[in-house]
């Protein structure tokens, strides 16, 4: 009995023996975290771990770790593309592949998860939490204790979806695991379970997250800095976390009804006893469609800032700019049908959503055309971050176009879940969030780090990636039109298998970019000294941002600027400093007021990762145990006292007469 | 300024007495006139309905004492507005596209 | 080190960006629970299957819930305002009286749960009984919670040194308990009172 509440369905029969995949990259998992730990012990790193990284609230920092998260995420939501590709090019008429169709789901399943909740996200917060702080003028987000307990909450997440490869297994449902094949009777398993919960642990960070930022960017802007003169990308950041705040609630709510189908015999989205499977479709999707915004939009905003920039020039069309943006957070919330327009809801409402869906490609067009006239009679130059600018305008530009093409409900008809619809939103998502998440992160790299990352293997990996792109998702647009369903473990028609063949082909194209990134990082990170960024604006840019050393310091900013324009510190340029200069020998520095360290994130995180875990096992005790370690954990913090510290003034005079000192 | 901007308007006993009994009120009637059985179902409707909207108002200036009178009452009130425009297309946008789903697939 | 009269703008500055936080998170919570009013509006499409509210529900007894909650909400706006005059006795007295007449509340919506599943109007009956649980138990799982936040509350206010911090947590917990009563006008106009024509 004590066994059963301790234990619940846990055993070592969980642990997938029989599959090799599962066993292979569960033992490579192992190894890692094991290396990771006696590495950490032998160098005698935990305290330094422990106290600059897992207990930190500093939003550069917790950028970091999100950045990480995400190319550690990315690895393995890569290899689960390589194993479908290899599949689908080996499986045509009389040979079944080496991967079951059970198997094959698991790996679309999880790949879709991760890509966008463990790679896409992270990406994005990554970048949000590095860069927005410093473009307003701020020492650092609205609430730096919530930031950390976001990363964490995410970070347990991943790994909970990590378990679920050697403890289990995961859904094989599809990323949004749709009933009646995600309930109980047809999915018995925890896989499912996994699922919910690794998504409702991740989902309450992100949604966190998206507080955190709006108040940042609506409070917390430097004195003088107007709605209208904040950059691009912070403005795409607010309206990206509007969408958040607003659309995160409605996951929640879908995911726990369908926890609560499962676990306590419910009836939400049964096919009988009065569910609606048809509900869970609707609500997931007015949750999935703002999601695919939130992910675009502050990508919108890194093209601004890199297009800026790398031509030389103001970006054409600010206001406009600032209202299409505005305009695609509130029409996103008005086209998710577009999602379901087969599951059979009549013309009128059809039509009505397949309007809105194309009128909300035109805010995109416009900035479409902004960037490129921004890049007109600009002196541009094509460092890599503006090389995956321009393929992102190609490549984006066809799957936007894809995309209004399946805006019409009767086209939808032919092509909805077939290999079209998934060239297209990896068209949107790769050649949009990836091109413009690894334009942002080159970009900004020597800001956050303080060196520069190699050119030369940059421009290799983009190369391979593009060319990866194309040859991988260009014969998946024929095949889809030729009627090819996704999701196919199998197909009995051998003359796909040329495409599919050819598409593989690509997929080694993009894990030879991946493989070139990777060298860029370690190339880059061996020459450092000679890659180092000694001025803290190696672009010679135009925002805040790179009015301070590299990496920047603790408190950002000595003295808060006060701004007068758009792009101040381009401003401040161009006028030579001569007017108005103080000497920062001279300045008048004050003691800086800085948030404490503190574990309560982290140990929060933890006690919900039990709790997810045990949710999914039936596991009582565990559970409680997780559950009252989360509400002690909140409530004891409430209680403290010793939150905060000052820096004194004469450190930060010093750390700003360092890096002048380099300037020099 | 003597006080941090929370955005709400004055803290005053008369305001909450008088959303109090407003409240009080606007419920009573919503009680009583489903209970007492005299009503047809459409004017029950028009007066719950009515009388729920009007207790949320009254709720939301004299117990929330949102606010236009300063800058961040006027934030709080704009991010409100937004939420309630998104929620009401969420609502009747799923309820009519379930009613069209359930007339053309379940029948 | 730092003037009073700069530490002062801090504070104000950070407590007003706390409680816009707050404020925020209340947004949110709005959009959860009409996605639950959504869910329970579809699934109690007239045509339903299976046993109707309004043959298990006592109105009355969702009457005097009402009324303890509206009261509550009352009562939680006397302690803010003796908490502005600065009188901390009177405020947890009235901390106290709002706890007792939420813990009324939830009381009597866990026997009406009680009273509902023994009669046979069980969650794992329909998607309709699903959904009314689903919605009014999530209320009042918002309300514990509150409940629980009162007693913090009341242990926290004679620890904490500071006026502002006092009455910004005062502010989180008036904002949220406020908003529960909000939500509350809708659960019983839609789930109670429209269940019952």
């Amino acid at each position: 009995m004590f066994q059963n509440l301790l234990f619940g369905k846990l055993s070592l029969a969980a642990i997938p023996f029989d599959n090799y995949f599962a066993m292979g990259a569960g033992t490579f998992m192992v190894l890692v975290v094991v290396s990771f730990l006696v590495a950490m012990t032998v160098f005698k790193k935990w305290s330094y771990l422990w106290n600059d990284w897992i207990t930190t609230v500093d939003h550069k920092k917790i950028g970091i770790m999100y950045l990480i998260l995400a190319f550690v995420m990315l690895l393995r939501g890569f290899s689960d593309a390589l194993l479908m590709r290899s599949q689908q090019a080996i499986a045509a008429g009389d040979s079944l592949g080496f991967l079951p169709p059970h198997h094959f789901g698991e790996i679309f399943t999880a790949h879709g998860v991760i890509m966008i909740f463990f790679v896409a996200m992270p990406l994005i917060f990554a970048l949000l939490n590095m860069i927005v702080p410093l473009q307003i003028g701020a020492r650092d987000v609205a609430y730096p204790y919530l930031n950390s307990l976001s990363f964490w909450l995410t970070f347990v997440g991943a790994m909970l979806c990590n378990t679920s490869l050697v403890v289990g297994h995961f859904a094989s449902t599809g990323w949004l695991a749709y009933p009646p094949l995600s309930e109980l009777y047809y999915s018995p398993d925890v896989g499912v379970d996994y699922y919910i919960w690794c998504l409702q642990i991740s989902g309450v960070g992100t949604l966190l997250a998206g507080i955190n930022f709006i108040a940042t960017i609506l409070k917390m802007r430097c004195k003088g800095m107007t709605l209208m003169k904040m950059p691009v990308f912070v403005w795409s950041a607010l309206c990206a976390m509007i969408l958040v705040a607003l659309a995160f609630p409605v996951l929640t709510v879908t995911l726990a009804l369908l926890s609560l189908d499962r676990m306590l015999d419910m009836h939400f989205f049964t096919d009988f006893a009065g569910g609606n499977s048809m509900m869970y479709i609707n609500l997931i999707w007015v949750w999935g469609h703002p999601e695919v915004y939130i992910l675009i939009l502050p990508v919108f905003g890194i093209f601004s800032e890199v297009v800026a920039t790398f031509s030389q020039k103001k970006l054409f069309g600010y206001t406009t700019m600032v209202w299409a943006i505005a305009m695609i957070t509130f029409l996103s919330f008005v086209v998710w049908l577009h999602h379901f327009f087969t599951m059979g809801a009549g013309a009128d409402v059809n039509s009505f959503f397949g309007i809105a869906t194309m009128i909300i490609a035109i805010p995109t067009g416009v900035k479409v055309f902004n960037w490129l006239f921004t890049m007109f009679k600009g002196r541009i130059i094509m460092a890599t971050p503006m090389l995956w600018v321009t393929a992102f305008f190609t490549t984006f530009a066809i799957g936007g176009m894809t995309g209004v093409m399946m805006a019409v409900p009767p086209v939808d008809f032919q092509v909805h879940n077939s290999l079209f619809l998934v060239a297209h939103f990896h068209n949107v998502i790769i050649g949009g969030v990836l091109f413009g998440s690894f334009a942002g992160v080159i970009y900004w790299f020597p800001k956050v780090f303080g060196f520069r990352l190699d050119e030369a293997w940059g421009k290799r990996a983009f190369y391979f990636w593009v060319a990866g792109f194309y040859c991988a998702f260009m014969p998946l647009y024929i095949l889809g039109l030729d009627g090819f369903v996704r999701r196919t473990a199998h197909y009995a028609n051998t003359l796909y298998q040329p495409y599919l063949i050819f598409a593989a082909m690509g997929a080694l194209l993009i894990l030879v970019g991946i493989l070139c990134q990777v060298i860029q990082l370690y190339v880059s990170i061996k020459n450092r000294h000679a890659l180092h960024d000694r001025t803290g604006d190696p672009w010679n840019g135009r925002t805040l941002e790179w009015s301070i050393s590299s990496p920047a310091p603790i408190y950002n900013f000595a003295n808060l600027p006060t701004v007068e324009s758009l792009d101040q510190f381009w401003v401040d340029k161009e006028k030579h400093r001569s007017e108005g200069y103080v000497h920062p020998k001279d300045m008048h520095y004050h003691a800086i007021h800085m948030p404490k360290n503190t574990s309560a994130g982290f140990i929060i995180a933890i006690f919900s990762g039990i709790t997810g875990f045990a949710l999914v096992w039936h596991m009582l005790i565990p559970g409680v145990i997780g559950l009252l370690g989360v509400i002690a954990t909140a409530i004891a913090r409430t209680f403290s006292n010793d939150v905060d510290y000052y820096i004194d003034a004469e450190t930060v005079k010093k750390t700003e007469l360092a890096h002048l000192k380099e300037l020099v | 300024m003597n006080e941090a901007d929370y955005g709400t308007g004055q803290k005053k006993l008369g305001m909450y007495l008088m959303g109090f009994i407003s409240c009080s009120l606007l419920t009573l009637l919503s009680f009583w006139s489903v209970m007492s059985q005299r009503f047809s179902k459409f004017e029950l409707l028009a007066v719950i309905f009515s009388s729920a909207l009007i207790q949320f108002l009254v709720q939301v200036i004299c117990f929330l004492r949102l606010t236009t009178e300063t800058e961040q009452g006027k934030t709080n009130i704009m991010t409100f507005l937004f939420t309630v425009v998104i929620l009401i297309s969420i609502i009747v946008g799923s309820l009519w596209i379930m009613w069209n789903l359930n007339y053309y697939m379940m029948h | 080190m730092h003037n009073d009269a700069v530490l002062i703008e801090e504070h104000h500055n950070s407590d007003s960006t706390d409680v816009f936080g707050f404020w925020l998170y209340i947004l949110t919570d709005c959009i959860l629970f009409g996605s639950l009013f959504a869910t329970f509006l579809v699934l109690n499409n007239p045509g339903f299957p299976g046993p109707v509210l309004k043959n298990y529900v006592n109105l009355p007894d969702v009457f005097i819930e009402t009324f303890l909650l509206l009261i509550s909400n009352f009562t939680f706006c006397l302690a803010t305002l003796n908490l502005y005059k600065d009188k901390l006795v009177k405020v947890q007295l009235w901390l106290g009286v709002t706890f007792l007449l939420g813990l009324g509340f939830i009381y009597l919506e866990v026997t009406e749960f009680m009273h509902l599943a023994n009669e046979g109007f069980r969650w794992d009956v329909s998607g309709a009984i699903s959904s009314f649980f689903a919605l009014v138990g999530t209320h009042g799982l918002h309300v514990s919670f509150g409940l629980l936040w009162i007693l913090i509350l009341m242990i926290q206010l004679p620890l904490i040194k500071l006026n502002h911090v006092r009455r910004r947590r005062m502010t989180y917990l008036g904002l949220f308990w406020n908003f529960l009563d909000i939500v509350w006008i809708f659960v019983f106009t839609i789930v109670y009172l429209m269940g019952a024509i």
